[in-house]
Parts: structure tokens; C-alpha cells; sequence
């Protein structure tokens, strides 16, 4: 498969209190459709940054960021969010599902920004639910589950409008091992039976073990080394 | 659009906030439509006066009494059809507390010159015949349980009778008024009554008449009978002043003060007491829900729905107090008028009252929410999802 992200020159910068900070420094990465890539580095080294900006949610002071053949970094704020919805899942590690929905509710929203019915919402989010293990609680709030449930929520809510690209910052950071093993396993799903391409920002070696290929970024924003795991 | 799923559950997140603001709103929005109902039941005989009326009343003050005779040279002016004798009776009924409006006006021109007044039940001839007859609007008469055929004793204040004795009136007639400019909550009786009470020395209280109320021919010009009726008794022995029905009971309003600012002021003031709990309950929620509104952003959904769900959570917040509001202010008309009672008669609660109080609602509702919007609108999706709550 080819290059399905190429990032060329990637630079951002920080400024707070009149400081300067290089969170990437020109940095040039190329990742494959249907990899999954562990992003490992030292605090500081920007790799949630670099999430960030490939997933279309902060702007690259330098560079170019090329998705599946386009440049994100030219598109507008509506193109972008439009671009979102479309082709990123995303995955956090604070879970970030919408308190006052139910896990059906929270898996139906990408849906609401297609053009699917109402019956066909409910039967995509059904699926995506039962597709994490978690098809009898559909009409639980998610203060009714626990981390790892959460968490599987957000992989469900990330897939149902069946993405591309899905980005994982810390996913199993909350989480207990078990949980935690539960998450990794499905995203390895994701990855091997549904094609889905993921970066993954780990601090977690065990972790990082799952995916295919680790990518060490340094302090500073430079590409470390590359490395094959499976 | 929102989702409008996500609007309604933030709302009755928490339910206690979303109560009591919404109830302060019903209260706000409740008391909007009283004030601006007291107002448009004091304009509403202004608006429904007759053209073809003219008021005469003393130049000095309605409270000084004009000659008799002036009633036989007014009817002689050109352009006047018929003349009528009004005095304010001013008494009570078995006690102080029990007020409404009498009147002794000359019986045989009252029905002529206020076809408004429609008696639903006795009749004009039994009113005619007999000196001590009345007739009762149906609101004082259902108050006080009268019946064509009763007899009411009312105390005279202003008017009272020298060996304190009571005046007995029986009713002759109940009426309904068809226009707003004479209300369902008076008595009128025969001012020969009162005239022959005062001359026997029967009763005692100011001489002479309170106002003339005139009806013009059909096609006389207004100002110039005004003019004429004026110009005649310039030279006294009372200067009198001739104003239309409608200026007439506008002096009445201005009387008490200028009420329709008054009640803006105070509406105003009950206006941007809402708008600041309404604004104050929006900006708890949109802090509340900063990450949510990341989250949103993040998945793809365009700024303009984010700020969508701020702004219609503060619609429908405000739809359901002002709602609340108006509909207890259109259910509740019947109670107010009945409490307000003879003391402020018309009391009615208008579709135009509705409406404004409707169009007040729409405006907390989006004053209180567009900041809110704005702020979710400009929020960056890394600044709105690192907020913890």
C-alpha cells in the first residue's frame, strides 16, 4: 500500500508567557494505508500535537499535511470539520463521550452529520456497539459504565461512520490492564479484519507491542527512529 | 441543525437549575402581561371612545360643579343633538371596601346617547318609569348577588343623606357594556333622584352638575361645536371646557400619575432581572459543557451547529418559562379580573399582550444565549477539549 499521510517540514510552535516553544521541528513521516502505528516519545517530543494536527484539529505553522491526497493544511475551518467527519475517527484518552447521552446517543452523533435515516443511525450505532462488546448497554449513561466500557464506547463512536484514519491519543492511559487489553485487542481488530489505518500516541510499551510499527519521536519534535513490531 | 436531542438533555441536566430559572422566567414573563394588562385596561376607554360624544366640564377642575342651566344652552348650540347630566355619586355599599362607580345621570338620554350600554336583562321602560330605579353592570351585580327587582341601600360619601339614612335604589336593569369606554361595574340612577333629594334638603353634597356629556347631529363638525359650546359661556359665570370623549377619559390615566411608564419601568426593570438569571443559568451551562463542545468540533460538526445547541438550549429554556408564564397569565385572566373586581374594571389579558410577552421571551432567549454561542462558536477544539469541566 502506498502512503496514505505524508507529512513534509512539519513545524509548530508554542508561545505562552512570552516563551517560544518547538513542539515539532520540521518534521517528515510517511505512514501506509492500513498500518498501525504506535507514536512514542518523551514528554514534550510532540507526539499529541502530531496527532493533532493530522487529525485536522490544530494548523501546522509550517508544512504540508497530505491525507489520502489532500492537503489539510490549505482547507478552511468548515472544510476541515467537514474533512473530519468524513475520513478521522478519533479516540481519547479521557474518553470524552457527551455526559448527558446514552452509549447509543454518543455513538449516533457522527451519524447525525450524514445523510443516513433515523432508523439507519440507530441500526449503524446498534452494530458499532455490538461490534465492541457492548450491545446490551446501549441505553446506559456513561457515568453508568465503567473506563474500559467507556473507552470501547469511543472506538464504536470512532468507527460507525466507518473512517479511514483512526487517532488514538493514550487510549488505554486510564484504563486498568485488562481494560486496557480489552482496547488494544480492538483496535487490533479495527486494524486486521476492517483495514482501518490508526495512530496511536502511547506512553505504554506494552502497548506500543500491538500495533505494527512504533514510530520514536525525540524531545524536540524530530523523528527518532522507526521501528517493525509484528 | 443541533442536535436537538443534546439541546434537551443539557437543559435538564440539572434539573433543579433548569426549574428555578425557568419558574423565575414564568413569574417575570407572568408579571409582564399583569402590568401590561392594568395598562391596556386603563388606555382601553381612551381607544373605545365615541367619536360623536363631547364631553363639558368645568375649566377650573373636574371637581367644580357647573349651573344647571347651562344644559338648555348647550342643547340650543347647533350641531348638539342631545344633552345629558352626569354626576359622580361617590357612595358605597354596606361598607367602604365595597366600591363601584355610581352615577345620576338624566335616565331618558342614556340609552340614546350610550347605545353601548345593552341591558341583558329588566328592562329600559322599568328603568324609566320609576324614580329610584338603576341600572347595575353585570360584573357589580354578580359580584353582589343583585337581581332585577333588589333593592340596594348605597351610603353616600359624597352625597350624604342628612339623617343618615341610607339611599335605596332597586335594580331595573342588568347591563353589558359592547364597548371597552364604559365598563360592566357601574350603577346608574336617576339624577332627578339626587336633584330632588338636594333641593328638599333630603341629601346633601355639592350643587350643580359634575359634566355634560353631549352627542353631536350626525355630520356636525367636532371642533367647531367645541368651540361654539366654549366660546358661549366664556364669560362665566363658569368658564367650561369642551374636550372629546377620549380626552376625556385620558384625563382620568394622566390623573394617576403617567401608569404606562411607570408600568415600563417597573416591566423594564422585571425584564433585565430575567435576562441576568437567564444569562447567568447559560453561562454555568456553556462552561459546563466546554468539552462537550470540543468533543462536537472534533467529530466533525461545523462551529456555527455548536453554537447552535448553546443558542437553542437558551430558547427553549426561555420558550418553557415564558411559556409558562403566558400561559398562566391567559388562564389566570378570569381569577385577576374577578380579584381586581369593581376597583379596576376591563382587566382583560389581550392576544397583543401575549404576543409582546412571546416577543420578550424570544429576546431573553436570544440576548441570554448568543454570548454563550459566540464563546463555543471561537472555541479552538484543543483549548475546548484540554478544559476539565
Amino acid at each position: 500500500m502506498g502512503a496514505l499521510i505524508q507529512l513534509r517540514g512539519l513545524v509548530k510552535v508554542y508561545t505562552r508567557g512570552g516563551e517560544t516553544l518547538r513542539v515539532l521541528d520540521g518534521l517528515d513521516l510517511d505512514l501506509e494505508a492500513g498500518g498501525f502505528y504506535a507514536l512514542m516519545g518523551p514528554s514534550g517530543s510532540g507526539k499529541t500535537t502530531l496527532l493533532n494536527l493530522v487529525g485536522g484539529l490544530d494548523r501546522a505553522d509550517e508544512g504540508r499535511i497530505v491525507v489520502d491526497g489532500e492537503d489539510i493544511a490549505a482547507m478552511t475551518g468548515p472544510e476541515l470539520a467537514e474533512w473530519r467527519a468524513e475520513k478521522v475517527g478519533f479516540v481519547f484518552q479521557g474518553f470524552n463521550l457527551i455526559p448527558v447521552l446514552t452509549a447509543q446517543e454518543n455513538v449516533e452523533l457522527p451519524l447525525l452529520l450524514t445523510r443516513l435515516s433515523r432508523g439507519q443511525r440507530k441500526e449503524h450505532a446498534k452494530s458499532a456497539l455490538e461490534l465492541v462488546g457492548l450491545g446490551d448497554r446501549r441505553s446506559h449513561r456513561p457515568s453508568q459504565l465503567s473506563g474500559g466500557q467507556e473507552q470501547r464506547v469511543a472506538i464504536a463512536r470512532a468507527l460507525v461512520s466507518d473512517p479511514m484514519l483512526v487517532l488514538a491519543d493514550e487510549p488505554t492511559g486510564d484504563l486498568d490492564r485488562k481494560s486496557a487489553d480489552d482496547v488494544l485487542a480492538l483496535l487490533r481488530l479495527l486494524n486486521e479484519k476492517y483495514g482501518k489505518t490508526i495512530l496511536m500516541v502511547t506512553h505504554d510499551h506494552a502497548a506500543a507491542q500491538q500495533a505494527r510499527t512504533i514510530v520514536h519521536l525525540d524531545k524536540g519534535g524530530r523523528l527518532g527512529r522507526i521501528e517493525a513490531v509484528r | 441543525m443541533p442536535p436537538f436531542q443534546l439541546v434537551w438533555r443539557n437543559l435538564t441536566k440539572r434539573k433543579a437549575r433548569f426549574l428555578l430559572t425557568a419558574g423565575s422566567l414564568a413569574i417575570a414573563i407572568f408579571l409582564l402581561c399583569l402590568l401590561r394588562s392594568l395598562v391596556v385596561a386603563l388606555e382601553a376607554g381612551v381607544k373605545a371612545a365615541a367619536a360623536d360624544r363631547l364631553i363639558v366640564q368645568s375649566k377650573v377642575s373636574l371637581f367644580v360643579y357647573l349651573p344647571q342651566a347651562y344644559g338648555t344652552k348647550i342643547a340650543a348650540v347647533e350641531g348638539v343633538e342631545r344633552v345629558m347630566r352626569w354626576n359622580w355619586f361617590g357612595g358605597y355599599y354596606q361598607d367602604q371596601g365595597n366600591f363601584f362607580a355610581q352615577f345620576a345621570c338624566d335616565q331618558d338620554e342614556l340609552q340614546a346617547i350610550y347605545p353601548e350600554i345593552q341591558l341583558v336583562d329588566g328592562s329600559w321602560d322599568d328603568f324609566q318609569r320609576d324614580r329610584q330605579a338603576c341600572i347595575v353592570g353585570e360584573a357589580t351585580a354578580s359580584k353582589y348577588g343583585f337581581k332585577v327587582g333588589d333593592s340596594v341601600p348605597i351610603i353616600g360619601a359624597l352625597f350624604p343623606k342628612t339623617d343618615g339614612t341610607t339611599w335605596d335604589f332597586r335594580v331595573a336593569g342588568i347591563y353589558k357594556s359592547t364597548k371597552k369606554n364604559v365598563d360592566d361595574a357601574t350603577l346608574f340612577f336617576h339624577y332627578k333622584y339626587l336633584e330632588n333629594a338636594l333641593d328638599s334638603g333630603e341629601g346633601s353634597g355639592p350643587a350643580g352638575v359634575g359634566i355634560f356629556v353631549v352627542k353631536m347631529s350626525p355630520g356636525a363638525d367636532r371642533t367647531e361645536v367645541m368651540s361654539r359650546i366654549d366660546a358661549m359661556f366664556e364669560q362665566g359665570p363658569q368658564v367650561v371646557q369642551t374636550t372629546t370623549e377620549a380626552e376625556f377619559q385620558a384625563q382620568f390615566v394622566s390623573m394617576i400619575g403617567n401608569v404606562p411608564l411607570f408600568v415600563s419601568s417597573i416591566g423594564g426593570g422585571v425584564m433585565v432581572a430575567i435576562l441576568l438569571a437567564a444569562l447567568n443559568t447559560m453561562l454555568m451551562a456553556a462552561r459546563e459543557q466546554t468539552r462537550d463542545i470540543g468533543v462536537l468540533k472534533a467529530l466533525g460538526f461545523g462551529d456555527g451547529v455548536v453554537a447552535g445547541v448553546l443558542l437553542w438550549q437558551s430558547l427553549a429554556l426561555c420558550a418553557f418559562g415564558g411559556g409558562a408564564g403566558i400561559l398562566l397569565a391567559a388562564s389566570t385572566e378570569d381569577s385577576v379580573a374577578r380579584m381586581l373586581g369593581t376597583v379596576f374594571p376591563g382587566y382583560e389579558v389581550t392576544a397583543g399582550t401575549l404576543w409582546s410577552a412571546a416577543g420578550a421571551t424570544l429576546l431573553v432567549g436570544l440576548v441570554a444565549g448568543v454570548g454563550p454561542a459566540l464563546r463555543a462558536r471561537g472555541l479552538s477544539v484543543i483549548d475546548a477539549l484540554r478544559r476539565t469541566g
